[in-house]
């Protein structure tokens, strides 16, 4: 349909309604949990290796991302081929069929009676009328901004680059030094990793995130040993299960500047270290 | 003497021709007999199967099996085998698979907004996502559009008018068996490449919603009323 104008509708929000699936998926969750508790007990020897679950939250983009010059103009010939190749709609054989009406009109010998029984004598509201009522509508119709005008270089925002998907990161204390993590706790008995990573993202200090789980499989892993004046009898190390979660609600908290960041993927090599941001990168998409 | 020798030797040599001649006749009566005989076997076994002929018939000396043209003008085994027509079953309801431990049931992904071609090109893209990740598409269709008009309040007036007719599409990919472990993975590319303007939806596939998608037939309704009351 090839309109004289487009009217341009593009709402930002939308929703994801997993609620029943979610359903589906705890069932799943508590038979894991009596899965592990039976492990545990019958485990003689604890195993070295001390567990953590952590999450990697991602907030999705909320807008496309822009296209690129070659997009542009494939876009625009695309366009150009499609308004050639459509025929006219309703709306414009109207506007043609008036502008015909009303050019007879104006010829002297306009006989009123040739006219067809419903455009005899009547006022119409025409074709044209209605377009520029349509236009005047849309002046008034004002789309949100693409960018919300938060400092882009800014870490600390979660409204910045919403094109593109962010993960958060969490300054930690590990040992004797701060260092830059995705959220993590340690793992407890009797609950699951999964159960873990909520933990780690709910007793986050200051933050009000509600996220969506994708699933009870955990995504990624991390081993790392203690140093060795930390590195007990029964301690060696730590493994660091990942699981991936969807940032759902935008409670826009100030969070604290120093501890918090949300980071695209090709930022990430600024605050994580090598091995730990080697092992992450495997499972975070940058699509 | 010699006389009475050459004619002795011309019939000897007479005798022989003939002789030889005689033999040939046997020899090709022979073979004819042999191949009226073999025609004659292969078409009492076929013939055995179909009619009973008399035997009278069998023995006749009729030729035209083994003429070599035989069978010349024969296609009917050169066109394509016609099926008998099948009748259109009726539709069954397919069972509902559950979920076990690894893998999720049969679940529904909808794909609804005002836009129809961001709508049926966003489930394209999952469907082609699916057949590439080998995971089991079980159906992908459409349900009815719906209509909402936006009716405005007049300015000056208690009356309602219509302002515009929005149209909602919905499409519906629906799979099963789908692994517990890729379900994330899949999950997050199609969120990420969400279109705006198209709202997404994941639901367990129920026998209700199966059903949502037939026409109802009130007059069937009406008779079965009719018979329980």
């Amino acid at each position: 349909m090839a309109a004289p104008f487009t009217r341009v509708y593009r709402p930002l929000w939308r929703i994801i309604t997993t609620t029943i699936l979610n359903k589906g998926v705890r069932n799943f969750s508590s038979t894991r949990q009596q899965w592990s508790a039976l492990n545990v007990k019958t485990a003689a020897v604890a195993s070295p290796w001390a567990l953590h679950g952590a999450v990697c939250l991602q907030r999705l983009p909320l807008v496309s991302q822009n296209r690129s010059p070659i997009e542009e103009e494939f876009m625009e010939l695309m366009h150009q081929m499609e308004l050639e190749r459509s025929l006219l709609s309703d709306h414009e054989l109207r506007l043609l069929e008036d502008a015909a009406r009303m050019s007879r009109k104006q010829e002297e010998d306009y006989d009123s009676d040739e006219e067809e029984e419903d455009y005899r004598d009547k006022e119409i509201v025409t074709a044209q009328d209605l377009e520029d009522i349509w236009e005047q509508k849309l002046k008034q119709f004002h789309p949100a901004l693409r960018l919300q005008g938060v400092d882009e270089k800014g870490v600390s925002s979660s409204e910045r680059c919403l094109a593109e998907s962010l993960i958060l990161l969490v300054k930690k204390d590990v040992g004797s030094q701060k260092l830059w993590l995705l959220p993590q706790t340690q793992w407890q008995t009797g609950e699951t990793l999964r159960q873990t990573a909520e933990r780690a993202l709910a007793s986050l200090p200051g933050a009000d995130l509600k996220a969506t789980f994708l699933g009870n499989a955990p995504c990624g892993f991390y081993k790392y040993k203690y140093p060795k004046d930390f590195q007990k009898e029964g301690s060696v190390g730590a493994k660091v299960f990942f699981f991936k979660a969807v940032l759902s609600s935008h409670k826009h908290l100030p969070l604290e500047n120093n501890s918090f960041a949300w980071v695209k993927k090709d930022e990430l090599q600024d605050f994580l270290k090598p091995e730990y941001l080697k092992q992450v990168r495997r499972f975070i998409m940058a699509l | 003497m010699r006389l009475i020798g050459h004619l002795c030797q011309i019939c000897q040599k007479e005798e022989r021709i003939i002789i030889l001649r005689l033999q040939w006749y046997l020899l090709v009566l022979l073979l004819q007999n042999t191949r009226a005989l073999v025609c004659a076997a292969s078409s009492l076994q076929s013939q055995v199967l179909t009619t009973q002929m008399p035997l009278g018939v069998l023995l006749t000396n009729r030729h035209y099996r083994s003429m070599p043209t035989h069978g010349i003008g024969k296609y009917r085994h050169l066109l394509p085998k016609a099926l008998p027509k099948k009748k259109k079953e009726r539709v069954q309801a397919k069972q509902i698979k559950a979920a076990t431990a690894t893998e999720f049931g049969v679940f529904n992904v909808c794909v609804s907004g005002y836009d129809m071609t961001l709508v049926e090109h966003y489930s394209q893209y999952i469907h082609n996502l699916c057949n590439h990740l080998d995971i089991r598409v079980d159906e992908s269709c459409a349900l009815p559009t719906k209509s909402t008009e936006v009716m405005v309040m007049q300015e000056q007036g208690t009356k309602m008018y219509v302002d515009a007719v929005l149209k909602t599409h919905e499409r519906i990919v629906q799979i099963s068996e789908m692994k517990a472990t890729l379900f994330p993975i899949f999950m997050e590319v199609i969120l990420k490449n969400q279109p705006e303007g198209v709202r997404l939806c994941l639901k367990q596939h129920t026998e209700a919603d199966y059903q949502a998608r037939f026409k109802t037939r009130p007059e069937l309704e009406g008779l079965l009323a009719k018979i329980n009351n």
